[in-house]
Order: C-alpha cells, then structure tokens, then sequence
C-alpha cells in the first residue's frame, strides 16, 4: 500500500498529524516519570549515603561514558537530518540517514556491553558476581542503581534501533510516502532516549571524578 | 528545521558535552552536581526545542511535553522534602535487637 489513507476518524491530514504528535508527547510523559523515579531514588541515594556512594560512582568508565554521550548526541542530529529529507521529498536521504541512526545506536549498545563486560572482570555486578568485602554494601546499591539504569536504557534504545531499520526498511522499499507522522514520530520517540542518556550521563559517570 | 540548524545543535551539543566532562575533574565541591545537571537541562532543552521540533508547535503539545518534567519534579521535590532532611539513614527495625534462637 502506497498511497497515504488518512484515518477514518480524522477530517483532515493536519488533524491527523495533531493527534498522533499529541499521543506520541503523552507516552513520553509516562517515560519521563518511569526513567524519573529512576532519577529521583539515585538523588535520594546520594545525598543519604554522599562521599561513598559518590566513590562507587567514579568506578563507572568515564572516557567510554562520554564518547557514548557523543554518539547518542549525533545519532539524535542524523534522525532530525532523516526526518527533513523525508519530508523535502528525497528518496535515498532518508534511508542513509536512518540507517546512519541505527548503526550508530548499535555502537552505543557495543560500547556499553563493553563496559558491562569490563565490570563483570572488576565483580561489580549485584547478584552475579558483587565483590562486597571489597567494594562495600553502598557501592552494590550504586551499581544496582546503575544495571537498573542503564539496562532499561539500552532496552529503549533497542526498540529504537528496530523502528528505526523497520522505518528505512519501509521508505527504501517505497512503502512510505512523505506526507505522514510515522518518521517523525519514531523521531520523537529516538530524541526522548537521547535525553534520558543526556541526563544518566552526568549521574552516573561524573560523581566523584575529583575527590 | 534546515540542515544548517541541526549541526549547530550537533555541534552545541559536543561543547556542552565537553564542559561538563571537563567541569567533573573540577574541584567545586557541592557545586559539580548542580552544574552537571544544569548542562543536562541546556543539552535537554536544545534536543527538545529544535530536534523534537517544540519550538513549531502548538501551545497544547507543548504543554503535553512540559507536564511529564512538571510532575517529575513534584516526585523528586516532594520526596527529597522528606529524605534528605532526615539525620538518620536507618530504619527504627533496623536498631531492634535480632531475635535469639
């Protein structure tokens, strides 16, 4: 199916649009506050426990953290590059620009499985090898926090990933024609597990670099 | 939204990045938190405003996208109100005497 069906509920294609954006901004906000209360438990955490907890954090892999931040941020820029050459009408655009989202998504999971990888080999991880005599009782409430964390963000990210090749996928295969919310609204969805990165970043890996 | 406005983001968006990297090794004691986390809000707001594309939207949807941040701070201000002011970390089970055997 090629041409564009607008919904039978809808009047007109901005219509449309207006809904499904407005749909797509309640989701998030129920993301804001699942990722949120993520949040708001570490800040508890850190000002009970301070200098300890604070300590267990600057054990997270700091240079791999921010080259990360640097490729979520510019996968954020290529998906907005994708979603304006969709809509100016290019064919080939879109689909390397999404493609450009996907593959630099996928080096953000491969850099973070790394880093999982690394603190397995330093027994950092709660309930599978959690050196605790030597790290301390705080430090597995730190890095429970932080597989909590950063597994349910590469979870999103993940999904992400899917869309994003399902969307190249489609629009490749002429498919998808400009003029719908789809790519933009997969945007929305790709930009929002950016911020959430934008804010775990500091969190997790800039505690505690000076003491 | 031009190509030229997202790789000014971008590039925001890396120098901001590097502040704040650079701001952790910093000793400002108290301070490294809160400049941290007002770095993230910039980084945030530019993601939100120009690549979520809030800044042509309409009043409703931006409102939508504002309510999910505002009731996160109510959680995060309303609990901190009760934990962090407290001067103690334990629980009073956690002062019971264990049972004997």
């Amino acid at each position: 199916m090629s041409d564009r069906v607008l919904g039978i509920q809808y009047s007109t294609l901005a219509q449309e649009r207006e809904t499904v954006t407005l749909g797509m901004w309640a989701f998030l906000a129920t993301e804001v506050l699942f990722f949120g209360a993520l949040i708001a438990a570490y800040l508890n955490y850190r000002i009970w426990f301070g200098a300890e907890f604070i300590a267990a954090a600057s054990l997270t892999k700091v240079a791999l953290g921010t080259a990360n931040t640097a490729v979520l941020l510019t996968s954020s820029a290529c998906m907005a590059m994708a979603v304006i050459t969709f809509d100016a009408g290019s064919k080939r655009a879109p689909v390397l620009w999404l493609a450009a989202t996907a593959l630099l998504g996928l080096a953000f999971v491969g850099i973070k499985g790394t880093e999982w990888f690394l603190e397995y080999q330093e027994h950092l991880v709660p309930a599978l090898n959690f050196d605790l005599p030597r790290y301390g009782g705080i430090a597995e409430i730190f890095f429970i926090f932080y597989f909590c964390a950063t597994g349910l963000h590469a979870l999103h990210l993940l999904i992400g990933i899917s869309l994003v090749s399902w969307l190249a996928w489609r629009i490749g295969t002429g498919r998808l024609q400009p003029g719908g919310s789809t790519t933009r609204l997969i945007g929305l969805y790709w930009h929002f597990v950016d911020i959430v990165w934008i804010f775990l970043f500091p969190l997790i890996y800039l505690a505690g670099r000076n003491m | 939204m031009t190509a030229g406005t997202i790789w000014r983001c971008w590039l925001t968006l890396m120098l901001l990045l590097a502040a704040t990297t650079a701001s952790a090794f910093v000793p400002l004691g108290s301070l490294n938190l809160p400049v941290s986390l007002a770095i993230a809000v910039a980084k945030a707001l530019i993601v939100l405003i120009f690549f979520m594309e809030l800044r042509a939207s309409r009043p409703l949807v931006r409102s939508f996208a504002a309510a999910g941040f505002f009731w996160l701070l109510i959680m995060i201000v309303l609990t901190g109100a009760d934990y962090w002011h407290r001067n103690d970390t334990r629980a009073p089970i956690d002062e019971m005497p264990l049972p004997s055997r």
